[in-house]
């Protein structure tokens, strides 16, 4: 089995390498039958990876402990769809996964978008170029079918915190947005080569793009909800590096993918287009990497993980061949387009990209400080969480600014009429949700405004919705109507605008946190504590086994004014085969106005306990927020029979002409 | 060069200018030494009572009073060592043999941490060929 593997991942470098080859050929030679080749070397990459992922899946399902990664990370007690998890629980196997997604998107560009003929033995050179680099890494230094020199009667075991449905949804759609932006990073790189330098790439990728940015929020918010219910501090986001190294392709993809959006309309920025597909391309390995690598929590592992170098070899190697090609184009690539006005929408989209790439410059600073301070000073420094807040949060409230300006400014140039027409309601209502906020009592200044500007945005988008909808109702249709048919007939705009109403949401929960409580408690059976309006009394202590762990449960009652209104159970449980690391489970009361939270930190041998209680305010919000966002993304990416009829009819004129 | 180009190279600069003092502010409250075990050792008298961030693996010998949250444990570099106390919540990935980073203070013999990180276990990679 792990020799077919071998051989699998062995074809799978060599399929790679022949494809990227073959396709260059075929293209600078005018040779038919090479591209035609390398489409196929794209087939059957994917095949090659699907055998060997199947292999893997067949070997930890079949409990064969031979295989080192398989002993490394799963054992017999482990359950059918745990062990399915273990594809991507560990370095190899996540690897293997990457280039088997790559392959895979690279098929379906090869088998939907062939119509791009003159682009397309580029995109294929890129995707086959960078799979060459993930087998090759596979075949020779991280390998998931090595072999131990024994057969060990059972595994290690996965590790009882990737125990939890967030297994399934985190690392995936993490990995399809980070592996999906290599498509039009890709097409890129073709637009480049052919000098094809319209908005042809643009249109080729903007579903990629969509879809990508699509999961890699997704990622990014299932991994924040996971932490959230697991790691059991009480918040979702701590700015350790490999969150940052998350965040930053999707900070630069949602500048792209805004950006875009200019060069079509307006015919401008198309180097900034380039730069920043290029950025987002080599921020996703990056992000990859450091998920696997860990470099940056300990500073000094560089040299243990061969992968290392070997990453920042491609890194380097793909930035600059990137870069070097887009010089050489520059002549190429003048705007048509130009600035008009201050105020104009193109301008708040160029704002939104400077505040975007701001930000994605101050995270990535925060987390390499610690290596430039090394090369400066000599002496490594690390800046903390109050860094990346306080420069984030500014950045965040003009963000949601802006959000709110763009839908109400003119194309060009905005005139005094259409701002008083667009900006009058929208303004009134953030200006008066300040001005209740603070008489109610609020005094903090940043989560003041966010709320005002939420409103603002808000309102902005609803009138958006309003408006497009009356146009329609004066045609005829009923107002319900009309506000569907707006929003599946300009399913990029108005999905577009549900991921804002998303982000405006997400915006709220985030202020919501600043507000949020905390309290420790050791108490003993029959006593309470209190916090803000509940008051928790702990009614003891019981034990008891389950299939896999001992559990250690405490009940508390919750009440509210005198009033019993819920039972929270934490706990504290000791997995069989990892008795060294007791699992807090912790215990969460969600409302739509704040979660509970409690955390059991110790229980000692009387029954005394140690609890940890927090309320966060707005936490529901962001996680709607994010329904909200992926709902609005899907609308936005979803086909539509008409666009691609338009597009078809755009290229067979071009082609024509 | 056109008047709203201008006019925009303005508004960038002041934003540039507005994010750098941001950056700078943020990085001169939050800053902290990262140190591994021994170059604190090394830094000896420099960095007592600075605000430092140890980063050093977990041996063997954690005492833990569940009930007060008083936890005592020691961090080595493979050859030195320093005894650690922290009071609070202590995270699921800290273990014995766990890597992992306090936050705190060091009075030249005990390091005080007000924050402790254990490194989660996916980023964890066994040793090569190792079980």
């Amino acid at each position: 089995m792990s020799e077919l593997g071998n051989l699998t991942i062995a074809l799978a470098v060599l399929v790679s390498a022949y494809g990227l080859v073959a396709a260059l050929l075929g293209a600078g030679l005018r040779r038919a039958e090479l591209a035609a080749s390398s489409r196929n070397a794209v087939y059957a990459l994917f095949l090659l990876l699907s055998v060997a992922s199947g292999l893997l899946l067949y070997q930890a399902l079949t409990r064969d402990f031979g295989n080192a990664y398989i002993a490394s990370y799963s054992s017999r007690d482990l359950g059918f769809w745990y062990t399915v998890s273990v594809w991507w629980a560990g370095q190899a196997g996540s690897l293997l996964f990457w280039a088997w997604l790559l392959a895979g998107f690279g098929t379906l560009a090869v088998w939907r978008q062939a119509h791009y003929r003159e682009l397309m033995p580029y995109v294929i050179a890129t995707v086959m170029g960078t799979s060459a680099f993930f087998t090759l890494l596979l075949a020779a230094v991280s390998n998931p079918f090595a072999r131990l020199p024994f057969v060990p009667p059972d595994g290690q075991g996965l590790n009882p915190l990737l125990q939890n449905p967030g297994m399934f949804f985190h690392p995936p759609t993490q990995y399809l947005g980070y592996v999906g932006f290599t498509l039009p990073f890709a097409f890129a790189i073709a637009a480049m080569a052919t000098k094809r330098l319209d908005d042809e790439w643009i249109r080729a990728t903007r579903r990629w793009t969509l879809v990508s940015w699509f999961f890699l929020s997704l990622g990014i918010l299932f991994g924040m909800q996971w932490a959230y219910v697991e790691l059991g501090w009480g918040g979702y986001w701590a700015w350790d590096p490999v969150e940052n190294a998350s965040l930053l392709p999707w900070l630069t993809g949602t500048a792209f993918l805004h950006s875009v959006m200019i060069q079509e309309k307006r015919d401008m920025l198309k180097v900034w287009n380039l730069v920043l597909i290029i950025l987002t391309f080599g921020l996703a390995i990056f992000g990859t990497f450091l998920t696997r690598s860990g470099v940056l929590s300990s500073v000094h592992s560089f040299a243990l993980s061969s992968m290392g170098p070997l990453f920042f070899a491609f890194i380097a190697l793909t930035l600059i061949v990137a870069f070097t090609l887009l010089a050489l184009r520059l002549p190429w690539l003048q705007s048509a387009g130009d600035l008009d006005s201050l105020v104009s929408r193109e301008s708040s989209f160029l704002f939104n990209n400077l505040i975007l790439v701001g930000a994605a410059f101050s995270v990535f600073l925060g987390t390499i400080f610690p290596m430039i301070s090394e090369a400066v000073r000599g002496v490594k420094i690390s800046v903390g969480a109050p860094f990346f807040n306080q420069v984030n949060v500014p950045i965040g409230l003009a963000l949601l600014l802006v959000m709110g300006l763009c839908p109400l400014l003119a194309w060009r140039k905005a005139s005094l009429a259409n701002l008083s027409r667009n900006f009058l309601f929208p303004a009134a209502l953030g200006l008066l949700t300040a001005i209740v906020l603070i008489v109610a009592g609020m005094s903090h200044p940043v989560a003041v405004t966010a709320f005002a500007l939420s409103a603002f945005v808000t309102a902005t988008i609803l009138l958006d919705f309003h408006r497009g909808a009356m146009v329609r109702r004066g045609h005829g249709e009923p107002y319900p109507l009309a506000l569907g048919q707006l929003v599946l007939r300009n399913r990029r705009r108005y999905g577009g605008y549900i991921v804002h109403l998303g982000m405006v949401l997400l915006f709220a929960g985030m202020a919501g946190s600043a507000f949020s409580s905390k309290q420790e408690a050791v108490l003993r059976p029959g006593q309470t504590v209190g916090i803000n309006q509940y008051t928790l009394r702990y009614e003891g202590i019981s034990r008891y086994p389950t299939r896999s762990a001992m559990v250690t449960a405490a009940t508390l009652t919750v009440m509210n004014g005198g009033d019993p209104i819920a039972v929270l159970n934490p706990q504290r449980n000791i997995h069989r085969g990892h008795e060294e690391q007791p699992m807090t489970e912790v215990a969460i009361r969600s409302t739509m106005l704040e979660d509970l939270y409690v955390i059991l930190a110790g229980v000692g041998a009387d029954g005394t306990a140690n609890f940890k209680v927090i309320v966060n305010p707005l936490m529901m919000w962001m996680w709607v927020g994010g329904v909200l966002l992926s709902l609005g993304a899907i609308v936005a990416f979803w086909p539509d029979r008409r666009e691609a009829l338009r597009a078809r009819a755009r290229y067979l004129v071009g082609a024509e002409g | 060069m056109s008047r709203a180009k201008k006019k925009f190279a303005v508004a960038i600069v002041l934003f540039v200018a507005a994010g750098a003092y941001l950056a700078y502010s943020g990085a001169r409250s939050s800053m902290a030494y990262y140190l591994t075990v021994g170059e604190l050792l090394d830094r000896g008298p420099a960095v007592v009572g600075a605000s430092v961030r140890l980063n050093g693996k977990v041996l063997p010998g954690v005492d833990w009073d569940q009930v007060s949250g008083r936890l005592a444990f020691t961090v080595s570099d493979g050859s030195r060592q320093i005894p650690v106390v922290y009071q609070g919540v202590v995270p699921d990935t800290f273990k014995p043999g766990a890597e992992a980073v306090v936050e705190g203070t060091y009075d030249g013999t005990t390091f005080t941490a007000v924050r402790l990180f254990a490194k989660c276990p996916s980023k964890f990679e066994a040793k090569p060929g190792g079980v």
